[in-house]
């Protein structure tokens, strides 16, 4: 009891005048990162040792309790003793609000809910216990958490008092600046702000200062990391450069070294050559000297002898002499006709010699220059980089060479006839690319480079073919088929060579072209593609052709519509005496006293029946067309499937659903004929205009008088396959289609 | 008739319903009412369908008018309209065929003349003139009671069955649209006819021609009227010249009025007949009704 006494008197001590700080000093000081980072651990240490010693003893056990107590209460004794000299009350109080602000609810509400508020700080407490931010604030709170905890078990009941001196705690806080000065850039209390120097100033809540701080810093943290990754990527930069430097001046040493040496051997290996010519010439004139100089001395000596052979006759008896002297005059004559040479066979100076060093003044040169170099890489063709009359080639040069430019050679590649060579052609440029024109459409062509220098011309490069795009295709605007749901859009390729696929582009029609939304379909292996569209729009629809090399350019447009069906009559069905008008929409059958002569049987025309049939989209949906017609004429109408026999009369079988008319003696009679039966059923007024409306959803087929809206027969037909409108005339007059109309609201019902 | 003011006479007519039956019928409600007639002076049953979509606005209007023998209960319970007046929304009104009860002498003796033979004609002669004025019941006093007691627009009216040529060329612009099954179409020259309009209108034939359709037509104006009929082809009535649809159909050929005529191969002149081709009817009269 007198550790606890005195240990509270220490308290007391620590906080003389204002008694909330007492624990904020005991409890914190210690934690602030910037006076004594080192000691937190320490300090934590403490803790948990007198946790773990709290809880192997036990509560009930009152003489470990107070052991323990003891200890507890040193160590809170301690901290207090450290804080009392170390930090003082102004200290805390400027430090302390900013650790709790951001965390705490508000003053107000604080007041009206302790018990919330106990709830906040501890949870505070062990949130930052447990993120372990090191901030001095959270560590601090956490550990009077510990500390607070350790009393509880050491003192039971006692433990409240401890209660009450932590309690104030939060008090003490709240009173603390709760407001930022933002003309003094500093926080201040609320109370303040009424009188102090601040009143005049502007404040705003101390947690909103904190946020804009947090962001200013964060801003500024995260522009010092952008530049950290630049000055980092910079960094990185110049060391590849460093290296390359290196590596380039390396090169470029050697480069100098060899070719130096070359010329040295070239020079020296002259040297050689030239001494040795010198020598073997110098050798060559003494030796003719000498040789001239032995046989100098021979005359002389022979010379000599005779003189003294004519003295010693001179000498002798003139018998004697007489004959001596014939024989000597013989001999002298014999010596003076030989030739004395005198001439000196060698001159003692040589002749100019010009020493020949182009080939080393070559070799200097070449150092200056570069070795020829080696064959270009030529790539393969880029997609979608080709036009119809042009492609780009590429190539690239191994990075050592030097090159002035590049010689671009291609022909077309024809398998047809590889006997007749095709005329090569050759561009000089500077680029390792070429725009190559003026080429034909969806051709092949081979493609090779060589790169030229001073040194002279590379070897060729592989040979890569490359492809123009194809030529636009052409639609065949007289066979677009269409429906409120759908085109069937056909074209001609445009090229004699097959291409890769075909692109649908379309656009809807009313938006103006620049805005306007294209869709494309693509992939499209063959000649014709059926689009899904949205009723009631009109589009425009082009087509490209495309091939390895890229797209062709649009096609011409064609407009759709999708309003009502859309389709013509196919010539290919119709039969001899009928005639089908330019927009394929009129049937006329002429008076011409016709030659009654059967035309051959076939399967797609029709032979024996007057008719023709029309091409509807294949589409399972709903199509309405109308037909005009003369109320005398006598016609049929209606649809058949696209084998129907072609020699049978429509309606004759079960493959064709038909309305037929005949006038005969003022009567008219209506038959809806299909497989030769027809119901019975009058018509009082003969239709001028009849509506035919084909529903695929529910099997029907509908004959109406479009005038009065009059229905006048529903087949109920099992179309397994798809139909198409069909036509006859029995006998001469004429059948107008109308279509591409929108479906009356009367035949809705049916 | 008594002058009273509009509203008093639809309170009157209101009040006057009297409900017999009610039962659900896809969706809607077949139900019997059964009111005092001012046109008839006796009760009278009429039935009608209260379509679903009758509890959220108003509907048109199709009248029955059925033949020879029928009461109210007939159509209702026989042709199976039901449905196709459900799906297209239809209240469906069918009066009795007559008036019943009224004690006029010879009135039940005979199955073609007098009760359950109407033929929907204001007689003029005795004894009958006072009760026989189906024809104004019809096409006046019960189209009143119905337009007041239910949500129907009269704007869409239409009539179909037996009466309901007579009705409609009459009384051009009234009807949307007009249909019939098997109708006795110019009874000036078949024996039914001639025994009813001699009862009821007299001898002087040329009263009858204001309920002879064939008649009719030839002086109906040019407007549009779009007339559905089918017609039994083993009808015994047919048969027996009781309907004689030809006559009818030259008169609307020459006249130019739109018929279309449909001679079905092996039906009579039963319920079975009508019950195969209700649904045609209806969607004939919805093209014009929900047009």
């Amino acid at each position: 009891m007198e550790e606890e006494s005195g240990e509270e008197l220490g308290l007391d001590r620590s906080t003389p005048k204002d008694f909330h700080f007492y624990h904020m000093d005991l409890y914190d000081s210690e934690d602030r990162p910037q006076l004594f980072p080192e000691e937190n651990p320490r300090m934590r240490k403490e803790v948990v040792q007198a946790e773990t010693a709290n809880e192997s003893t036990g509560a009930g056990d009152g003489k470990a309790q107070s052991d323990l107590r003891e200890e507890v209460e040193e160590l809170v004794h301690l901290y207090g003793l450290e804080d009392d000299h170390e930090l003082g009350d102004e200290f805390v109080d400027e430090n302390m609000p900013k650790m709790g602000v951001s965390e705490y609810p508000p003053y107000g509400m604080k007041r009206r809910d302790p018990a919330r508020e106990q709830r906040d700080w501890r949870l505070s407490g062990e949130a930052a216990e447990a993120e372990d931010l090191g901030f001095g604030g959270w560590g601090s709170a956490g550990q009077c958490q510990d500390l607070r905890e350790v009393y509880r078990y050491t003192h039971g009941r006692a433990s409240e008092e401890y209660e009450c001196y932590v309690i104030p705690e939060e008090e003490d806080e709240e009173e603390a600046a709760d407001v930022f000065c933002v003309t003094c850039k500093t926080p201040i209390r609320a109370f303040q702000k009424v009188f102090d120097e601040h009143k005049e100033h502007e404040v705003i809540p101390l947690s909103e200062a904190l946020e804009s701080a947090k962001d200013e810093i964060h801003k500024n943290m995260y522009k010092l990391e952008k530049q950290i990754i630049d000055m980092e990527n910079f960094a990185n930069h110049l060391e590849e450069v460093f290296i390359t430097v290196e590596e380039n001046f390396g090169k470029q040493e050697q480069n100098f070294e060899s070719h130096y040496n070359e010329i040295l051997e070239t020079l020296a290996q002259k040297y050689e050559e030239k001494i040795q010519a010198l020598g073997e010439k110098k050798k060559e004139r003494l030796e003719a000297l000498y040789g001239q100089l032995v046989s100098c001395g021979e005359n002389l000596d022979t010379c000599k002898e005779l003189m003294e052979t004519i003295e010693e006759m001179c000498h002798e008896e003139k018998v004697d002499f007489i004959k001596d002297a014939v024989a000597m005059a013989d001999r002298l004559g014999k010596f003076l006709k030989t030739k004395t040479d005198v001439e000196i066979s060698a001159q003692p100076d040589f002749e100019d010699q010009t020493l020949d060093f182009s080939d080393v003044e070559q070799l200097m040169d070449s150092i200056n220059t570069i070795p020829a170099p080696s064959a270009p890489v030529i790539n393969p063709q880029a997609p979608n980089s080709a036009t119809g009359s042009s492609v780009r080639v590429c190539w690239s040069l191994y990075s050592d060479d030097t090159v002035e430019s590049y010689q671009l050679s291609y022909r077309p590649v024809q398998d047809s006839s590889p006997g007749k060579d095709q005329a090569e052609f050759t561009v000089t440029i500077k680029e390792t690319y070429c725009s190559v024109t003026d080429l034909v459409p969806n051709t092949q062509y081979e493609f090779w480079v060589t790169a030229h220098n001073r040194a002279g011309p590379s070897p060729s490069s592989e040979r890569a073919v490359y492809v123009t795009a194809p030529s636009p295709p052409i639609i065949k605007t007289k066979e677009i088929r269409s429906c409120e749901e759908a085109v069937l859009i056909c074209w001609e390729s445009g090229n004699l060579n097959p291409v890769d696929s075909y692109t649908v582009e379309l656009t809807q029609a009313e938006s103006p072209e620049a805005s306007g939304v294209t869709e494309s379909v693509v992939g499209i292996p063959t000649c014709e593609s059926l689009v899904q569209l949205q009723p009631g729009q009109s589009y425009i629809i082009y087509v490209r052709a495309l091939n390895m090399g890229g797209p062709s350019v649009r096609s011409e447009p064609a407009t759709v519509h999708t309003i009502g069906s859309y389709f013509r009559l196919n010539k290919d069905t119709c039969h001899p005496w009928l005639a089908i008008s330019q927009d394929g929409l009129t049937i006329i059958r002429s008076e011409r006293s016709t030659p009654r002569r059967e035309p051959p049987p076939s399967d797609t025309r029709f032979t024996r029946c007057v008719a023709v049939m029309g091409n509807l989209i294949p589409v399972r949906g709903h199509h309405y067309w109308e037909v005009e017609v003369n109320e005398h004429l006598d016609y049929t109408v209606g649809v058949a499937f696209e084998d129907v026999p072609k020699q049978e009369d429509l309606g004759a079988n079960c493959l064709s659903w038909c309305m037929r008319h005949t006038f005969a003696s003022s009567r008219h009679k209506y038959e809806f004929l299909h497989n030769r039966t027809t119901p019975d059923i009058r018509i009082t007024v003969p239709p001028k205009k009849i509506g035919i409306l084909l529903d695929y959803e529910n099997s029907k087929l509908s004959f109406f008088n479009v005038d009065l809206s009059q229905h006048l027969y529903t087949f109920s037909c099992q179309l397994h396959k798809f139909v198409h409108p069909c036509f006859s005339l029995e006998k001469p007059g004429c059948l107008k289609i109308h279509n591409g109309i929108s479906m009356p609201k009367h035949v809705t019902f049916y | 008739m008594i002058t009273v003011s509009q509203d008093q006479q639809l309170d009157r007519r209101r009040m006057a319903l009297k409900q017999i039956s009610s039962n659900k019928c896809f969706g809607g409600l077949q139900k019997v009412f059964e009111h005092v007639s001012v046109e008839l002076n006796c009760k009278m049953k009429f039935a009608v369908y209260l379509p679903p979509k009758a509890e959220t606005g108003k509907c048109p209007a199709l009248y029955w008018l059925s033949g020879l023998i029928c009461t109210e209960q007939n159509f209702v319970s026989k042709s199976g309209y039901h449905q196709a007046a459900s799906e297209h929304g239809f209240f469906v009104i069918a009066p009795d065929a007559s008036p019943r009860g009224c004690n006029v002498k010879g009135e039940d003796e005979s199955w073609d003349f007098g009760a359950g033979a109407g033929f929907y004609v204001d007689a003029t002669e005795d004894p009958w003139k006072t009760n026989y004025r189906m024809y104004s019941y019809v096409t006046e006093e019960l189209p009143q009671l119905i337009n007041a007691n239910f949500p129907v627009d009269p704007q869409r009216t239409s009539i179909f069955g037996h009466g309901a040529l007579i009705c409609a060329l009459k009384n051009p612009g009234k009807y949307k649209s007009v249909s019939a099954f098997a109708p006795i179409c110019n009874p000036v020259f078949c024996s039914w006819g001639k025994k009813a309009f001699s009862g009821y209108l007299g001898k002087d034939q040329s009263k009858w021609k204001a309920y002879n359709a064939t008649h009719l037509v030839k002086s109906y104006p040019d407007s549009q009227l779009d007339i559905l009929i089918d017609q039994g082809k083993d009808d015994r009535f047919l048969l027996d010249e009781q309907l004689l649809p030809d006559n009818f159909i030259a008169a609307c050929t020459e006249r130019k009025i739109p018929v279309a005529f449909r001679l079905q191969e092996g039906c009579d002149h039963s319920y079975y007949f009508i019950s195969t081709f209700i649904t045609d009817h209806i969607r004939h009269h919805a093209k014009y009704l929900n047009a």
